[in-house]
């Protein structure tokens, strides 16, 4: 297979008494789009979030280009600025504009000059359809439309990896297709994705690799269409049967 | 009645009243003039003091970070919850006694007005700290993980998201402690400065006409908190910014 990105060995996290994820081992080649599934409280969302350190595991590590990424606050931003993130909630900058959002990270972590903070902000806003609203602040968006902002603003980062925490869960069914299609295109363009979703269709379709968690593990890690239609795992066909029934 | 004026004499609490404001115009003024001098800049500094405690109460430590790191933020949390414990738990008017007469037997010498506004400036930033503390614990979580996420330090993130937010929320409070801290700056007279009750404790004690005296700076007191607060409420609205927003139209064909 090409170059390993990311791997993760022997993760655990817990809150308090509460073992959230047990044991996790998953290694991310370059260009993968990995789709991670499974009911509520399976751990999908912590471990994404451990990924990108804003939870800390309580066991395991994390290596990125086989370096540990140690809990240091100066390795944490540098390896931050290479695996972006795209939150449930946008989490976009209320006190900025558009245009603001998606400049801030570039010129003040990566430093990169005014002209070519602004450049990079209108050409991924471009690639999502936002351009115009460069100077709407985000209480004035849709959700949809936050979202796709939220989106540009991580790839003006130029990310090696891209995390979506549920992307689409907070949004009417409408704009869910809007997010969809922006990340769909995005797959196609070889950008290393990890996507948590309830979207089975999406994830069927677009993953090169699907996940199913399950009480912590990793139950079943196939391609999509084993996955989705030859699950080995019972508790996939279980979980599976029940979604696509309801 | 203008004629008893006139005459020098005065015959009711009205009449004293005009004829102390006229008469002691000058100190009253000075006292105006002192009183604002003190709470401006007592409180500015107070503020900027405030905010560093509430930022350095926020500060984080990874179990990674270098020992010199661990140590210093340890240390510099622990003086500042002191420091608000302590301004917050004592009355202003013996923390100004206690600094001024302290520092004057340490053999430090200052004046009045510079010792007043020290006290001003202490005491307003062991209230702002919390108050600060209180607005930035008001911004969702989310905001800082959004700046996290993309590799911003959370000095940077505190700087450029957090504050700027918890700033606009806590005008009022900012506004309220400015408003009380004109009013605070009279018990300063206990240290000697010359500010409004100290006019009106001298130009009432001149005739004997307290009443009158203190109405004339109660008077002085509350237009210049009316005219501020005004002003406060007119900044709030501003900070508020516009609800509009102009579509940019050479990327119109980009929906």
């Amino acid at each position: 297979m090409s170059e390993k990105i990311l791997s993760i060995k022997d993760l655990g996290k817990s809150f308090g008494n509460h073992e959230v994820l047990r044991r996790i081992d998953i290694e991310v080649n370059k260009g993968e789009v990995i789709c991670i599934v499974g009911s509520s409280g399976s751990g999908k969302s912590t471990l994404l979030r451990c990924i990108n350190r804003l939870e800390k595991q309580t066991r395991g590590q994390i290596f990125y280009h086989d370096k540990e990424v140690r809990d240091v606050q100066k390795e944490i931003n540098d390896y931050r600025s290479k695996v972006g993130m795209v939150f449930q909630s946008f989490n976009l900058f209320n006190n900025m504009t558009v245009l603001e959002n998606c400049m801030l990270c570039t010129r003040k972590v990566l430093h990169i000059s005014k002209e070519e903070a602004f450049d990079r902000a209108i050409t991924h806003l471009k690639e999502v359809g936002m351009a115009p609203y460069i100077n709407a602040k985000p209480s004035m968006l849709s959700g949809g439309q936050k979202q796709r902002v939220a989106i540009a603003r991580a790839l003006c980062m130029n990310p090696e990896i891209l995390l979506f925490d549920e992307p689409t869960s907070a949004l009417d069914p409408e704009m869910v297709g809007e997010v969809l299609a922006v990340m769909k295109e995005l797959a196609t363009t070889g950008l290393t994705m990890i996507i948590v979703t309830h979207e089975m269709a999406f994830a069927r379709d677009v993953s090169t690799r699907t996940i199913f968690m399950d009480n912590g593990y990793v139950a079943e890690d196939a391609a999509p269409e084993i996955l989705f239609s030859n699950p080995k795992n019972a508790r996939t066909r279980e979980f599976l049967s029940r979604y696509l029934a309801g | 009645m203008i004629m008893s004026l006139l005459s020098g004499e005065p015959t009711n609490s009205l009449e004293w009243t005009i004829f102390l404001a006229g008469k002691y115009s000058a100190m009253f003024l000075q006292g105006t003039y002192l009183t604002l001098y003190t709470a401006v800049i007592g409180t500015i500094v107070g503020f900027v003091l405030g905010y560093l405690i509430g930022v350095i109460q926020d500060m984080t430590i990874n179990p990674g970070d270098n020992v010199v790191k661990k140590i210093l933020v340890r240390v510099l949390k622990w003086i500042s919850s002191v420091y608000v414990e302590v301004f917050r738990d004592t009355p202003m008017i013996v923390q100004a006694m206690i600094i001024y007469y302290g520092l004057r037997q340490a053999n430090v010498e200052m004046t009045p007005v510079f010792a007043g506004i020290l006290v001003t400036v202490l005491n307003t930033g062991a209230y702002m700290a919390e108050t600060v503390r209180a607005g930035i614990g008001s911004i969702d979580i989310g905001q800082r993980e959004g700046a996290f996420a993309m590799g911003m330090s959370p000095m940077k993130t505190m700087f450029y998201v957090v504050l700027p937010q918890a700033f606009k929320n806590i005008i009022p409070e900012m506004a309220n402690t400015f408003l009380t801290n004109l009013k605070m700056t009279s018990v300063l007279n206990v240290i000697a400065v010359q500010e409004l009750f100290m006019a009106a404790k001298t130009a009432g004690g001149n005739y004997y006409k307290y009443f009158e005296s203190y109405l004339v700076i109660a008077l002085i007191y509350f237009v210049l908190c009316f005219v501020f607060n005004k002003l406060f409420i007119l900044i709030e609205k501003r900070m508020q910014g516009s609800e509009d927003y102009a579509l940019a139209v050479e990327y119109m064909d980009n929906q």
